[in-house]
């Protein structure tokens, strides 16, 4: 017999090496008893969190939820801290070369006998009109 | 008649469920052979016991994680090895054992009686000298080399099945074997007939 098997021989004596009678049925009854002390001294979050679980069986927190909510919370953060400084009211407008100056009256519109007094700088039609044209009045008002 | 054994994926299943009655069924078969793994890698009753509730609770609280992708056996037995490996890596190597607890069955064993009375009456020794001597030998390996020594030589796990236990190939497995067996023939060396 080479020394390896005697070794290998030696070794299996260690099966005998058992804890006392009875050891197995005590052990039973002490791991339920550690399991009911366990039970009580959980903390809320977590009996509440199985309570939830347990409503939905069949539910199962995906693998990768919580590094997506991770990565979401680090996103979200960076963009606070490095958020880049508000634009220019008007500087976009700014920014782009000046529309040529139009003298020519864009599109009148008239409503009975008003007529267009004012436009945008850029020609928009959005113009004011005074109504009507003719004054009602020559006399100087005295309502004060 | 004795009634047919529930199969051990049933008993995980039902557990899953919620059947605690289903857990103890699973603690009462699988805590003898845990015992005895947990025990020949600490050599020490007290933290054997301590280990061992802490593996089933363990177990009981991640079961629902498990998928059935090994058995319910490689699985607790992963758990034990590495809560094993663990605690002996905090506890500050004392080398406290209970010899005590010996099977009788082991004065009729024939590679006792071998052991025990060989020809040569350097040879000659008691239970609990060569137990003491055993157990001695077996705290000088490495935690490591200590598991496969457990599972393979006293427990009598095959070489795949402790890889999958230990989440390593079986080349490491039969490694870690070889250099166990030889550190332990210096060990030894008095039971050994060359």
């Amino acid at each position: 017999m080479t020394p390896e098997e005697q070794v290998s021989k030696l070794l299996r004596l260690k099966r005998y090496e058992m804890p006392p009678p009875g050891y197995f049925e005590d052990f039973l009854q002490e791991f339920q008893a550690r399991q009911r002390a366990e039970l009580i001294r959980r903390p809320l979050w977590e009996i509440t969190w199985d309570r939830l679980v347990s409503l939905a069986p069949n539910f199962q927190v995906p693998r990768m939820v919580y590094a997506t909510i991770v990565a979401m919370a680090v996103a979200a953060s960076s963009l606070i801290v490095f958020r880049p400084s508000a634009p220019v009211p008007g500087g976009a407008i700014a920014s782009n070369p000046p529309a040529p100056l139009n003298l020519t009256s864009p599109q009148s519109v008239t409503i009975g006998e008003s007529a267009p007094v004012a436009m945008t700088s850029t020609g928009s039609p959005s113009v004011h009109y005074v109504l009507p044209t003719r004054p009602v009045s020559y006399a100087s008002s005295r309502s004060f | 008649m004795e009634t047919p054994e529930t199969p051990d994926q049933e008993l995980v299943a039902r557990t899953q469920a919620g059947d605690a009655r289903a857990f103890d069924e699973l603690v009462t078969r699988f805590s003898p052979r845990l015992y005895g793994l947990i025990y020949n890698m600490t050599s020490n009753h007290e933290d054997t016991n301590d280990l061992l509730q802490e593996v089933f609770s363990k177990a009981y609280r991640s079961i629902k994680g498990f998928q059935g992708k090994s058995s319910i056996y490689t699985w607790l037995h992963s758990i034990a090895v590495n809560m094993a490996i663990n605690f002996l890596k905090k506890r500050n190597r004392r080398m406290t054992m209970s010899l005590d607890d010996v099977d009788n069955g082991i004065a009729n064993d024939p590679d006792f009686i071998e052991a025990t009375t060989a020809r040569d009456p350097r040879h000659q020794a008691n239970l609990g000298e060569l137990q003491k001597k055993l157990n001695e030998a077996m705290m000088k390996l490495s935690d490591e080399h200590r598991a496969v020594v457990t599972m393979f030589d006293i427990q009598g796990m095959p070489h795949a099945e402790i890889a999958k236990v230990l989440k390593t190939s079986e080349g490491t497995v039969r490694s870690r074997l070889f250099y166990a067996h030889r550190q332990l023939q210096n060990y030894l060396q008095e039971f050994i007939t060359t």
